[in-house]
């Protein structure tokens, strides 16, 4: 209801009629349906034929008066609060955005701060590069990390990444941020053990960032208009590096188009991250793991993780990124009877009939396509492989975004050189 | 940024910059105009493509048709799950649509 008449208003119509029903989500039971709308009908005939009031047929604004820009002054610990109040932070303690904090972190563009990097859904929040910036303080972020969260903002404002759908729906898709080229070691994003792990600034920062922004800027707050059904811990941060020192392959960024001395991030909304341990360390063993371990649930964008020593295993064996996307999608598998779009109780309309096989023993491949699947190459030593399975909007893709550095970028890497954690042995 | 000194210095104050973006107001629009009475009418119902959007509006369907003597349904079925209608390739069949019926149910079916 609440995320209903959210979206009515966002498109200029905040009036629309809306009748709430007790039918289940996403319901496939024809019993269930029509106790449901039966339950509503009178009020559905009503919103069809009560006369329209006068604010019904000419909605009028409400009055909120220019937003100041300056919005507290206050202790640490009242900042904090009176933030969290407003629906402004993700729970964790914010750091203040002071006017100082935010010049500090616009060292790390030479864009003007009233320069739109992009507008974002569903709110179409002007993403400046000051409210970037401000976002970027209270995330705890580096102005080494602003030239990667300009890329960032400029991936969802993207449609191909379908924020819109990703960011409000059920599902609670998380934002999967890829780092690619020099960048990423001047900003120290960690592309190692533990990339995924709490740790390491960069990573933590540029997703918790992207997280406050997909809200202060999109408008998109849980349970309002974001309606993920169990939500998803990846939301306050999904950020890796690929390991392209250790990778046999072409990383991420040159599969996307762009040159290998050029630096970029890549956007995707998976809703799960799993990791399987390998079946084997020899080509045949990692590859099953990938093959027998996709949930034909998902059907979507699909980045399948490996170490630097299974890709170096299937590299010596022959295997590029390009032969194991096309392995994956031809040998992921299941029985068409186990696929979602054979399913008779109901199915999705949206999926394409073209892959559902005329006999429910025959098999139906996972993957749309060898297009919707990534290889990436990160983590350290161990034999556990991962899967981060996506949705499948259609035109859904992998948005890469080039990353522009600063003038004086040299010197401001400098500045952050040292701040790396020094854990004492014990 | 906040240096640890300022941080932890008690009785610092912090004025503090707003996260909160602006947006372009949206121009707005009032709801169309309503039929007194169903009967005779013609009925839209708008699937927007999900799950449960053919069950619900069939559902809608039977009760409508069974109330109102002589009402009749026009279904459309939108072009993607996620992109209002307005923005797809299929706007002009849209427009003509709305303009054949008297009223629309639309179901999120979500």
């Amino acid at each position: 209801m609440t995320d209903g008449r959210s979206a009515a208003s966002n498109k200029g119509m905040p009036l629309v009629r809306i009748v709430q029903e007790t039918v289940p989500c996403e319901c496939n039971v024809k019993e269930d349906a029509d106790a449901g709308i039966r339950s509503a009908m009178a009020r559905i005939i009503e919103a069809l034929t009560k006369p329209l009031s006068a604010e019904e047929q000419a909605p009028k604004r409400k009055e909120r008066g220019t937003p100041s820009r300056i919005v507290f002054k206050g202790q640490l610990e009242e900042f904090d609060r009176f933030f969290y109040k407003r629906g402004w932070g993700d729970g964790l303690p914010l750091r203040p955005p002071t006017e100082s904090a935010v010049r500090e972190m616009l060292a790390g563009t030479d864009l003007e701060p009233a320069h739109v990097v992009g507008k974002i859904v569903p709110r179409n929040g002007k993403a400046t590069v000051e409210k970037i910036a401000v976002n970027a303080v209270m995330a705890g972020a580096l102005p080494t990390h602003m030239p990667i969260l300009i890329a960032c903002v400029e991936a969802l404002a993207d449609p191909r990444a379908h924020l819109g759908a990703y960011g409000t729906s059920t599902g609670s898709w998380m934002p999967f941020w890829i780092v690619n080229g020099p960048v990423r070691n001047d900003a120290r994003v960690n592309c190692g053990s533990g990339a995924m792990s709490p740790g390491d600034i960069a990573n933590a920062a540029i997703g918790r960032t992207m997280g406050l922004i997909v809200k202060n800027i999109g408008g998109a707050r849980k349970a309002i208009e974001d309606m993920g059904v169990y939500g998803n811990p990846g939301k306050y941060s999904c950020v890796a590096g690929e390991n392209e020192e250790m990778s046999p392959w072409e990383p991420l960024h040159v599969e996307q188009g762009l040159a290998r001395d050029e630096s970029a991030v890549t956007l995707f909304f998976p809703n799960c991250y799993s990791q399987i341990w390998q079946y084997g360390s020899d080509d045949k063993g990692i590859l099953a793991t990938l093959i027998y371990n996709l949930p034909p649930g998902r059907s979507g964008l699909t980045c399948l993780l490996m170490t630097p020593t299974q890709a170096k295993t299937l590299a010596q064996k022959g295997w590029t990124k390009a032969m194991i996307r096309k392995y994956v999608y031809e040998y992921g598998r299941v029985p068409a009877y186990r696929h979602p779009s054979s399913y008779d109780g109901g199915g999705w309309t949206g999926r394409n009939p073209e892959t559902v096989p005329p006999n429910a023993m025959d098999s139906a491949a996972i993957v749309p396509s060898p297009d919707h699947i990534r290889v990436l190459v990160l983590g350290g030593p161990g034999a556990f492989m991962g899967l981060a399975c996506g949705g499948g909007l259609p035109g859904g893709q992998f948005v890469t975004k080039k990353i522009s550095l600063p003038s004086g970028w040299t010197k401001l890497v400098a500045k952050y050189k040292t701040l790396v954690p020094a854990y004492e042995r014990y | 940024m906040n240096t640890s000194a300022e941080i932890n210095q008690r009785g610092t104050e912090y004025e503090v910059l707003s996260p909160w973006a602006e947006a372009d107001p949206v121009p707005l629009r009032g709801i169309a105009p309503r039929p007194a009475d169903l009967a005779g009418k013609t009925i839209g119902l708008f699937s927007n493509r999900k799950r449960a959007a053919v069950l619900t509006l069939g559902a809608v369907e039977r009760e409508l048709l069974e109330k109102f003597p002589g009402a009749r349904t026009s279904w459309y079925e939108s072009t993607t799950v996620n992109t209002p209608e307005m923005l797809t390739e299929g706007k002009a069949k849209f427009e003509a649509w709305v303009a054949s019926v008297d009223a629309v149910v639309l179901s999120v079916a979500d």
